[in-house]
């Protein structure tokens, strides 16, 4: 099966509303829940002093990286962890197999992490003869289906109860109707024989923190716990943005990260790690390993404006307040980070020609930049990038055409008045879908039926 | 070149000649008003908010005589390995994946955040594998904020520090919340107000 890419995204998210409601009723949903939360914990401190914070310990510690992240190292290695460095992806995933290959791993267990999806670890290690299992809950509904994740936090908003019970039914044998609870007690029960037996626990990473090496990771479930604490080895891949000046820091963001995501003072988990198990400890991995990744992340840093998009704590309120993103959850965006924050990142990570047509999957609302924790400028990035696109001449050729012929129109009266009375008369069903941009937006929709008259003349004998 | 050298010669050409921000500074827990309460108390509220338990007990031997019943109800133990022998109840000791009750000690809890905070020398498997979880805490060693906690701990961290802020969670499953999924499902703070030194 071929990965889906953002030049999809037009057909995959029509195919998505058209033929799969329930995936818009489930999104909604869960996105409306969670975006409530968020509003009700903001309610409880002051969120702009936190946000202000937030966005410049993230800005402080983005303009010193090359220094943070040689402390880091540095720290890291001081409490036994080793430390790695990647490029690409396939720098990244050939670390991670000759980790598991030396480590002899046949079995790994899996933290929830959007960066091992962005690698694309499960498939690479599988490949390998290791057999991987997803252990947060939402990673292993999807790794049976097959699917990517479709939000940041949520991976499996997009399934009901119904697929979940009718999934669970064949994999695990559990009765057709089963609630929730005990679908949750038979995942339990046959995950935690992974935990015991897996060689191998891969994790991401939330922070950095760069003076004391600290890991940190915040969960729900307690199955990065396990996974970074069961397995002989565990193995990080920690995106170089990641990185944090001091433990200190970690007190604020693990805050207005777990209250931006689920609105939590904090995440009911949280795992600060420090290497590997010493002498005066029951238990821990025996080796710890820290990949960094860069894949494309200096290249954002490098734009002068879009490097911003690296402050993102990977919260999801973006997406959840997101009107578009609602209509259809993460899978047509074609990127492992999708809604609003996805499609700033991609043009970065990925490049701007192959991110296309994502910076356009947006109205521009606004409410993305209202909720951000760390203040990305989303719809400023967005319009950033639109017009890198349009200088890159990425645009398709009939907009630009359109563009150009209401730009002449606009400064020209008569040519102005003359269209309009043009426009106004092509019946929709023969020529009127075929009309540049507003083609793209009726070709969904039934129009309304065009009164002859043109505003202004309407205006003059006066509108009702 | 290394891949290290690649990244970091990358990341200094990209800051070129952006500025360089200055860190804002110790975060400050901003709230609209401060929360009167004593830690322990906020830290209680927080911690069952969450959907925690809690048991406060006046001393040692109170909390001895707790632990004892509810190891007898839950039938096995397994044990923190920082768990002071005065507090091991009379139940059968087993390895953490086989115990119904996991009992760790406490290193410290947070009010702000309702969190217990549970260090590896205690051992890290009876702190997830038992279905239920007690957590024994000194009321003194319970923080008013985050960030004082980490300060406290900052020169003596070990190999793994868990903040634990109630009981395992999901939502995963059509966004209905299910409790004990990978960690325990029930999880009791039991507070100890005196402790003999």
């Amino acid at each position: 099966m071929s990965r889906p890419t953002p030049s999809d995204y037009a057909a995959a998210a029509a195919e998505a509303i058209r033929n799969h409601p329930d995936v818009r009723a489930s999104v909604t949903a869960a996105t409306r829940n969670f975006d409530a939360h968020r509003a009700r914990a903001w309610e409880q401190i002051e969120p702009d002093a936190w946000r202000d914070w937030a966005r410049d310990v993230k800005t402080h510690a983005l303009t010193h990286l090359d220094r943070y992240l040689e402390q880091a190292e540095e720290r890291l290695q001081a409490n036994g962890t080793q430390v790695h460095w990647a490029d690409t992806a396939e720098e990244a995933l050939a670390v991670l197999g000759r980790i598991a290959a030396e480590g002899q791993v046949h079995r790994a267990v899996k933290a929830k992490s959007m960066l091992t999806e962005e690698l694309g670890v499960n498939a690479y290690l599988e490949g390998r003869g290791v057999h991987v299992r997803e252990t947060d809950l939402g990673e292993y509904i999807i790794q049976l289906l097959g699917e990517p994740p479709s939000h940041i936090v949520g991976p499996a908003i997009h399934r009901s109860v119904d697929d979940c019970r009718a999934l669970f039914h064949e994999i695990l044998g559990t009765p057709v109707d089963a609630d929730p609870d005990v679908l949750a007690a038979a995942a339990r029960s046959a995950l935690r024989s992974d935990f015991l037996a897996a060689d191998l626990g891969i994790s991401g990473g939330n922070f950095l923190a760069a003076d004391t090496g600290t890991l940190a990771l915040i969960e729900n479930e307690g199955n990065i716990r396990l996974s970074t604490s069961a397995p002989r080895i565990h193995v990080a891949l920690v995106g170089i943005e990641k990185i944090v000046p001091r433990l200190d820091d970690l007190s604020g963001l693990l805050q207005i990260t777990s209250r931006g995501a689920t609105g939590q003072p904090v995440g009911i988990y949280v795992s600060l790690l420090q290497g590997p198990r010493r002498d005066d400890e029951p238990d821990g991995p025996e080796e710890v390993h820290v990949i960094f990744v860069d894949n494309g992340r200096t290249r954002l840093l490098a734009d002068d404006r879009a490097w911003e998009a690296l402050r993102c704590v990977r919260c999801g309120a973006c997406l959840n307040i997101c009107p578009v993103y609602r209509q259809t959850g993460g899978h047509p965006y074609g990127f492992t980070y999708s809604g609003p924050i996805g499609a700033i990142l991609a043009p970065g990570l990925l490049g701007l020609a192959e991110s296309m047509p994502l910076p356009y999957a947006s109205s521009l609302c606004g409410a993305c930049a209202d909720v951000c924790p760390v203040r990305i400028p989303i719809p400023e990035l967005l319009l950033h990038w639109r017009q890198q696109a349009v200088e890159a001449g990425l645009l398709p050729a009939t907009e630009g055409l359109a563009m150009r012929a209401f730009s002449a129109a606009s400064t020209h009266p008569g040519l102005f008045a003359a269209a309009g009375d043009v426009l106004r008369r092509i019946p929709w069903e023969l020529g009127g879908r075929a009309l540049p941009v507003v083609g793209g937006w009726s070709n969904e929709r039934a129009p309304p039926a065009m009164d002859h008259r043109s505003f202004r003349a309407r205006w003059k004998e006066g509108i009702e | 070149m290394s891949a290290r050298e690649a990244i970091l010669t990358r990341v200094r050409t990209a800051l070129g000649s952006r500025d360089r921000t200055e860190h804002p500074g110790p975060f400050g827990g901003w709230r609209p008003e401060a929360t009167p309460l004593p830690p322990s108390q906020a830290f209680g509220e927080r911690f069952a908010e969450a959907g925690g338990e809690v048991v406060n007990v006046a001393t040692e031997d109170d909390a001895r005589s707790w632990l004892n019943a509810a190891a007898g109800g839950a039938g096995s133990v397994a044990l923190g390995a920082t768990l002071p022998t005065e507090l091991h109840p009379d139940a059968p000791n087993v390895a953490p994946e086989e115990a119904a009750m996991g009992i760790s000690m406490a290193r410290g809890a947070v009010a702000e955040t309702g969190s217990l905070i549970l260090d590896a020398r205690d051992g890290r498997r009876a702190q997830l594998l038992p279905p239920f979880h007690v957590v024994v805490v000194k009321a003194t060693d319970i923080r008013e904020t985050l960030a004082g906690a980490l300060r406290s701990m900052a020169e003596d961290l070990p190999s793994a520090v868990g903040l634990h802020s109630g009981p395992s969670k999901s939502a995963d499953i059509g966004q209905i919340l299910v409790k004990g999924v990978h960690g325990p499902g029930r999880v009791v703070a039991l507070i100890v107000a005196t402790v003999r030194e």
